[in-house]
């Protein structure tokens, strides 16, 4: 296979991995899987550097120079910074957590206990942004 | 009748933040939630569920946390995110209540 071909080839996957991941992140399968953006990289990378291996022209080393970039970026950012410290939580499967009574928007108090023998509860914790 | 109303339960979403109004899972799902606020995290921190210093200004932020509690108040299934970039299926959550 012609160098010329694989650059192109590398520089598509990347292209096609921005884009998924950056227009497709309302989409669980795409967002709950961010190792799917460094394995493409990654994937990208080994062509690149299969394409230079082949022809050593400046446009493949370029286009290896971004996609490692791209790669180990996405690695740190995945791997790294976008990791959260394993959660020594007090909740556990067949046991009840403890109560709470929390004000809702129109500061009203509302307890765990107020659904205890009515109701099954969904209890979510997120950061309020994002 | 929202989906909540048919599957009989109630979504209770907990965040320091006492003006949240929306969540993802509640637009996907279409469901009725609660939001109520944990204004210094003493809530989420009796419950282990604190990232010290994780927040973008070194705050101290909530762990994203998804529990099913059944009728009976006891915890039946429990996802814990490791990477602030994955949300629990919102699916995956109504079949763990349609479950109970």
């Amino acid at each position: 296979m012609r160098p010329g071909w694989l650059v192109t080839l590398s520089l598509l996957i990347s292209v096609a991995a921005i884009t998924v991941y950056s227009q497709l992140l309302r989409v669980p399968a795409v967002r709950n899987n961010p190792e799917g953006y460094v394995a493409a990289f990654a994937i990208a990378t080994t062509i690149a550097a299969l394409a230079v291996a082949l022809g050593r022209r400046w446009y493949g080393w370029a286009t290896l120079a971004v996609s490692l970039l791209l790669l180990l970026g996405s690695a740190t950012f995945n791997f790294v910074l976008a990791r959260i410290p394993e959660a020594h939580t007090t909740l556990r499967v067949r046991e009840r957590p403890a109560a709470f009574t929390l004000p809702d928007a129109d500061g009203r108090p509302v307890s765990l206990a107020d659904y205890r023998g009515q109701k099954p509860v969904v209890l979510v914790f997120y950061r309020g942004y994002w | 009748m929202s989906e909540a109303e048919k599957a009989g339960v109630e979504i209770i979403a907990v965040s320091p933040d006492p003006n949240a109004r929306s969540h993802e899972m509640a637009q996907r799902l279409h469901l009725s939630y609660r939001f109520v606020a944990d204004s210094d995290l003493a809530v989420t921190r009796r419950y282990g569920l604190v990232h010290a210093r994780g927040g973008a200004s070194g705050e101290d932020v909530p762990i994203p946390t998804t529990v099913v509690l059944d009728r009976d108040g006891v915890v039946r299934w429990l996802w814990i995110s490791n990477n602030f970039q994955v949300r629990p299926d919102p699916e995956a959550v109504l079949a763990a209540v349609r479950g109970l």
